[in-house]
């Protein structure tokens, strides 16, 4: 069987972008493979990395000493038994016009790729440059110039988008932080020609900064109890902003101004379509706890957004009513065959194209049209999302060969002290 | 044997101190945040003044029932209360003597606060100078943030006559986390960071309180011309807080000739726990203090 797709984006223009494990694909609009990508570095890296400062260490204490004996080459670091698995896969992928970019897990970097749509028959996918950064990086966003890379240790760094030699991850020097995870990040200009950054983390906080000037804090949005995952500003009003995560919610903002403008449940729409996996680790489980909600991802569409929750089986729309203060209204439940990875917009085709996961090898993903009135309708599978399908040699054994899907639990706050 | 007992002993003893304490302290003190569900109905529970509840008068907390060691970390997920925005913070429960019941106001709000106040020496000396400014003490640990909170309450009680002491007060919280959520911007005068957790090692050092992307949130809260105060007396620490203090774009170093004439530094310098534990042993104090500048004009 073939492990589903992690990640699914789409272009203006219709490419598709996948990613299984390590490899990135590239689809033309009929769904041929145009261009692919593995990131070349294995998980040991990090253990070598690792084997490297101590033999730093050992010989410049050696100077030290003016010991002549040569110093003893430690082991690799072999992770012990109950040493957590390692994965190594692409944790996001962001597209803007000809450039791609990617986080890897290997050695906690950003690459980014020029795209070159012209090659049709080699590979379209161009890498120019490859930078560490100190922690792993969780999420991306880019303008022409640079992209905004927010990690694990609620930092944020910019690397330019050029062909010079990425910078040593020593050296890098964050330009904004918060002192919690980060779980998103956009960066944004509005008509006046001034450009922001907003970032969202793991204690509930969304964050409005200026940039260049990042050490000017515009405001906080505060509004979510818990984590937040996605942040979409929707592309018919740039000073909107759509968020979600842990809550039972999800939220529409005016985060220029600062302002709140209406609070959709999800909760009920999704509640049929919660399983026992929704339930808090057993660690944490007692008698009266109840099924927990995230919403994993989040689509605009002109004043359409889309709401996917981890590990169901169903997309809600709704329609952001500019004529009535913004106000959000719920217009439809679509039940999906299987639970939805990741998903996107299409704009060419004017539909949604979900990855699912599915232990059918030919229908890994599946597209969902969108009417004019914003509803959703389950196409048959096309031509081009069966090619991609099929395009996906990632075999594993079983399900238990898959890496971790849904992984957002550990993202809820349960300490007790 | 007898060693681990003894331990043992003094460890339930201080442990039974506390509660009788939490007794005290739980009647004078009702809930600080604004429960959403009850907005209507709020300011319907008046905190009980402590006289009411104690006829005896109260005594001065013991420190050495509430010691505990001296490091946190800052990025574990404590059970924090903390409000969910400035403005569902509740400061009438924790300022009572600011609070115009007619109205349902406050007649001023916090402008001072002591980052990380440890057990309150600071704050106690700066009520006298500040009598109209509320002052803000924020410390992690719990049993100490108990202390000052019962040091704060004999204190007001035992100065009943003069109404002092109203203009202090204590929370537990991670300032690091969470300082958007308690102040609005520009809300702050002066903030304080006396002997911070030096954390020597260099993994360690986003846990300090002052690093160049915290430092951009203290601009926040401060307003143009407020003043960020440090001392500690780990050398190597001043050296980096002043370093990120001058590289930060939002904020310029204070000359000696200031530092001088300010009577903030004089308290900072001689009134904290901390800062006494040093001059006991004979140790040296660095002090550094920053004023906020503006915000550029092509910015938000």
């Amino acid at each position: 069987m073939k492990h589903p797709f992690q990640i699914v984006l789409s272009d203006q223009d219709g490419h598709v972008f996948t990613s299984v494990k390590n490899e990135i694909l590239v689809f033309n609009t009929d769904g041929q493979r145009i261009g692919h990508w593995i990131d070349p570095l294995d998980k040991s890296v990090t253990l070598k990395k690792q084997q490297e400062e101590k033999i730093k260490q050992l010989s410049e204490k050696k100077l030290k000493t003016n010991d002549e004996t040569p110093i003893k080459i430690p082991k690799i670091p072999v992770p012990g038994l109950g040493a957590p698995p390692l994965y190594n896969y692409i944790r996001s992928l962001s597209v803007r016009n000809d450039i791609l970019v990617g986080t890897t897990d290997s050695d906690k970097a950003v690459v980014i790729f020029r795209i070159d749509f012209s090659n049709n028959i080699g590979n379209c996918l161009c890498l120019i440059k490859r930078q560490v950064l100190p922690k792993r990086p969780c999420a991306v966003s880019q303008n022409d110039k640079v992209v905004v890379v927010a990690d694990k240790f609620g930092d944020v760094y910019t690397v330019s988008i050029d062909l010079n030699e990425p910078v040593e991850d020593k050296a890098l020097a964050p330009i904004l932080g918060h002192v919690s995870m980060l779980s998103d990040v956009l960066i944004t200009t509005r008509d006046d020609g001034k450009s922001f950054i907003l970032t969202a983390d793991r204690d509930e906080h969304i964050r409005v900064t200026n940039y260049p000037k990042s050490y000017v804090i515009k405001s906080w949005l505060f509004g979510h109890r818990e984590f937040i995952l996605s942040l979409v500003i929707p592309e018919f009003n740039r000073d909107l902003l759509i968020s979600g995560g842990g809550d039972n919610y999800v939220l529409l903002w005016n985060w220029y101004d600062n302002k709140l403008l209406d609070q959709v449940d999800i909760r009920t729409l999704i509640e049929p379509f919660l399983n026992d996996s929704h339930l808090p680790p057993e660690r944490f489980l007692t008698e009266d706890s109840v099924k927990e909600v995230t919403v994993s991802n989040i689509i605009s569409y002109a004043e359409y957004f889309y709401v996917v929750c981890e590990n169901t089986k169903c997309i809600n729309g709704f329609k952001i009513d500019a004529g009535d203060g913004f106000k959000v209204n719920h217009i439809q439940t679509l039940t999906t065959q299987h639970s939805i990875v990741d998903i996107t917009l299409d704009k060419l085709k004017n539909q949604l194209i979900a990855c699912f996961d599915t232990e059918d090898e030919h229908k890994l993903l599946a597209g969902f049209a969108i009417a004019d009135d914003g509803l959703l309708q389950q196409q048959e599978q096309s031509k081009a999302l069966t090619n991609i399908s099929d395009a996906n040699e990632c075999l594993v054994e079983s399900r238990d060969d898959f890496y971790p899907l849904y992984y957002t639990s550990t993202l809820r706050k349960r300490s007790d002290h | 044997m007898s060693e681990v007992r003894k331990h043992n002993e003094l460890g339930s003893r201080r442990k039974a101190y506390r509660e009788i304490q939490q007794e005290t302290r739980k009647k004078a003190k009702s809930t600080r945040f604004q429960d959403d569900s009850s907005i209507s109905k709020s300011g319907s529970e008046e905190p009980i003044s402590a006289s009411e509840l104690n006829k005896n008068q109260i005594e001065l907390p013991r420190k050495r029932f509430y010691r505990q060691r001296a490091h946190s970390n800052p990025f574990s997920d404590h059970c924090l209360d903390y409000p969910t925005s400035p403005d569902s913070m509740e400061w009438k429960n924790m300022y009572p003597g600011f609070y115009d019941k007619e109205r349902d106001e406050m007649t001023s709000q916090v402008e001072i606060a002591d980052i990380g106040c440890g057990y309150g020496g600071l704050m106690i000396k700066l009520a006298p100078e500040f009598p109209q400014q509320l002052i803000l003490g924020m410390e992690i640990r719990v049993q100490v943030t108990q202390y000052v909170e019962d040091r704060i309450i004999a204190l007001r009680e035992q100065n009943q006559h003069t109404n002092g002491y109203q203009n202090i007060s204590v929370l537990r919280g991670n300032a690091m986390k969470f300082i958007p959520n308690f102040f609005h911007k520009g809300q702050l005068q002066k903030m304080f960071f006396c002997f911070p957790d030096p954390h020597f090692k260099q993994r360690k050092h986003k846990a300090r309180i002052i690093t160049n992307t915290l430092l951009s949130e203290y601009a926040y809260v401060l307003r143009e011309g407020g003043i960020v105060y440090t001392i500690t007396d780990v050398e190597d620490l001043h050296l980096w807080m002043v370093k990120h203090l001058e590289a930060h774009p939002m904020f310029e170093r204070l000359s000696k000739e200031w530092e001088q004439q300010d009577k903030c530094v004089e308290i900072m310098y001689n009134a904290t726990e901390e800062g006494q534990k040093v001059t006991r042993n004979k140790g040296s104090k660095f002090v550094a203090c920053f004023k906020r500048l503006p915000t550029p004009e092509d910015t938000e």
